[in-house]
């Protein structure tokens, strides 16, 4: 253990350092007072994947990563709809997964709201065409309270939505 | 021999159906009016999963196949619809009554079930696993998937290569480079062009890129499913730098729509200094990750895949290496041999195993791309408007799982059947196999050891 913490000394500064990224420096900022205000400082998202590429989980995912470190922020991914306030869909909403979309939806409690990530939900511009296998988030009826566009969105896009999404409500 | 692929078409006055092995492959032609042959299984434990996609698809049945049930159609989907056979041509299906699937579950005094998903905890992709368990013990597991299942092969049906390639790169986010460097390779064979090796210089170094960044994010989540996050959030500092380097060099985070016939001039000081950089790191990382007991106390003897299973189930990529198997599409790759490649594996089998080949995989990865780097060079070409010659093509390309296996029948400038085989497609079914000496609680970090692709896998 000595070894490495001697070594890790060694290493400095692992990611960028703190003033090198002003823009998102003022996005934390502004997101966390919006959550503090609007969530009491925690906003709990449930994440369903409805058919996509996983691009879309590999960039949330990169959102815990120490450039990012959206948990600071008081942005949590929870392990159940039970727990959460936004469902993030991503993905083409195959036929396969509709009914389980629903359900997670149905199993959160009031008050809710739904964010779409990425091109894929809305099919607008999606690479995917139309498919017998792939219904839509359209033909489940969810009202969409914030779109957050990209194929994938980078983190820093999905920081952006999630700020300007909190704006809006 | 090994199973890679069994897969089917429709011809004009009968179905094909194909079995790729290893060493080789048979046609057989079946009536249309009653479609039916000989199960592999018996022989091929994997071939199961190929045949009931088979059945589902154009309605073909296996006759002595221990398994009948459906496997892409599930609970909701309308009978009698056999999507893959031309006559198919319906652009929506309406859901019918719901018809419970029976899962392989073990019964008796105090066996009880677990099931997982199809929507699970974490940010992950959506698949159910069905445990029976005797307490913490995991007695047998079925592994269900397709919920992500878009009809992919029926979508680029009729339509242009050009038209296809951005549906057939965003198959599975996680090796689009491997799938982009398939699909032009057939591209060039279509037009019985050679794949000229300036280009596969850049491409390559780009798929070894997407390599790292993959197995970077395992070896980071492997350590974080046994409780030990430090790992994670080193690795994913890694991984996020070079997703970084990929958008420095392709403009993309993941390298969508990257893999052209064009190379323009990169900035190799930049690049190279990225590279010694992720050197150090790996380094740092195994000195420091190779020293903490309790982490390996968690990954040795863990979720063992034997050498004999994972050659009767034909496993490919890092989970078949990690076993002692030597499968590696750039053995035989000549570019690949005179960048220094080397054949890796391990013995154990266990998580343990596949944690270290990753680490391995990693330095040979860099070896290999510095020798890259020294030929790339700026290089143009177009074929987007020659005609492509009527045939069937295939490939096999290394990605950041295992072995792909793409084939494109192309008739009249169109796609006729297009077939793709992730390694994940038979790597999933050998996962049952390594459950057996273990409590359900290893599971995750079982599963996360193997990172297989779901949507690669459902397609």
């Amino acid at each position: 253990m000595i070894k490495f913490w001697k070594r890790r000394a060694s290493q400095k500064v692992l990611t960028e350092k703190v003033e090198q990224n002003r823009e998102l420096n003022a996005l934390r900022r502004e997101l966390k007072e919006n959550i503090h205000k609007k969530f009491a400082g925690s906003l709990a998202i449930r994440m369903v994947d409805s058919g996509s590429c996983n691009a879309c989980e590999a960039e949330c995912n990169a959102l815990s990563n120490p450039y990012y470190d959206l948990d600071r922020l008081g942005i949590y991914f929870v392990a159940s709809p039970r727990h959460a306030d936004v469902m993030l869909v991503s993905g083409v909403v195959t036929f396969n997964m509709y009914h389980h979309l629903l359900d997670c939806y149905e199993q959160m409690a009031e008050p809710k709201w739904v964010i779409a990530l990425g091109d894929c939900p809305l099919m607008e511009s999606s690479s995917f065409k139309e498919s017998f296998a792939i219904k839509g988030i359209k033909s489940t009826n969810l009202k969409i309270d914030y779109l957050i566009k990209g194929c994938p969105p980078s983190p820093d896009e999905i920081i952006k939505g999630l700020l300007e999404f909190l704006e809006k409500i | 021999m090994r199973l890679i692929a069994r897969y089917a078409k429709e011809c004009d006055d009968y179905f094909e159906v194909i079995t790729l092995f290893d060493r080789e492959k048979s046609v057989d032609k079946l009536d249309k009016k009653s479609p039916s042959m000989e199960s592999l299984t018996a022989q091929y434990p994997s071939a199961i999963w190929f045949e009931r996609k088979i059945a589902d698809d154009f309605g073909i049945s296996f006759f002595n196949s221990f398994d009948t049930r459906p496997l892409v159609h599930q609970e909701y989907f309308p009978l009698k619809i056999y999507p893959m056979r031309k006559e198919f041509r319906k652009k929506e299906l309406t859901f019918s009554k719901y018809r419970p699937y029976q899962y392989e579950a073990i019964e008796g005094d105090g066996v009880f079930q677990v099931a997982v998903g199809p929507i699970h905890a974490g940010i992950i992709e959506p698949g159910h696993f069905h445990f029976s368990q005797e307490g913490e013990k995991m007695l047998h597991q079925e592994v269900r998937h397709f919920y992500k299942y878009r009809g992919i092969e029926k979508m680029v049906e009729e339509i242009s290569l050009k038209e296809a390639r951005p549906i057939i790169e965003k198959i599975s986010g996680n090796e689009t480079i491997a799938y982009q460097i398939a699909f032009i390779d057939i591209c060039f064979q279509s037009i019985q062009k050679e794949y000229p090796s300036k280009l596969k210089y850049y491409h390559y170094f780009l798929l070894e890129l997407e390599r790292l960044i993959h197995h970077f994010t395992d070896l980071g989540f492997i350590p974080n499913d046994a409780g030990f996050s430090t790992a994670l959030a080193y690795c994913s500092t890694i991984s996020e730098n070079l997703r970084r380097l990929m958008k420095h060099l392709t403009n993309h985070r993941f390298g969508f729509g990257a893999i052209t016939t064009t190379v323009v001039t990169i900035n190799n000081d930049y690049v190279k200094e990225m590279l010694l950089k992720v050197e150090k790191d790996i380094e740092w990382f195994e000195d420091w990750i190779m020293d903490i007991p309790s982490l390996w106390d968690r990954f040795d003897t863990t979720g063992i895949l034997t050498k004999e299973d994972a050659k009767s189930y034909g496993t490919v990529g890092v989970m078949a290496r990690a076993s002692g198997l030597e499968i590696d599409c750039r053995i035989k790759n000549k570019i690949y041999q005179e960048s220094g490649f080397k054949s890796l594996s391990q013995k154990s089998g266990d998580v343990g195993a596949r944690f270290l080949q990753r680490i391995e995989e990693v330095k040979s990865s860099l070896t290999m791309m510095h020798a890259f780097l020294k030929k790339i060079e700026k290089y143009e070409e177009k074929i987007e408007d020659e005609t492509s010659i009527d045939g069937d093509y295939h490939t096999f390309i290394e990605s950041s799982i295992g072995e792909l296996f793409m084939s494109i029948d192309i008739k009249e400038n169109k796609i006729e059947r297009f077939f793709v085989r992730d390694a994940s497609h038979v790597n999933w079914q050998v996962l049952h196999t390594m459950m057996l000496r273990d409590i359900i609680a290893d599971f995750p970090l079982i599963n996360k050891s193997c990172d297989l692709s779901y949507a690669g896998n459902d397609l």
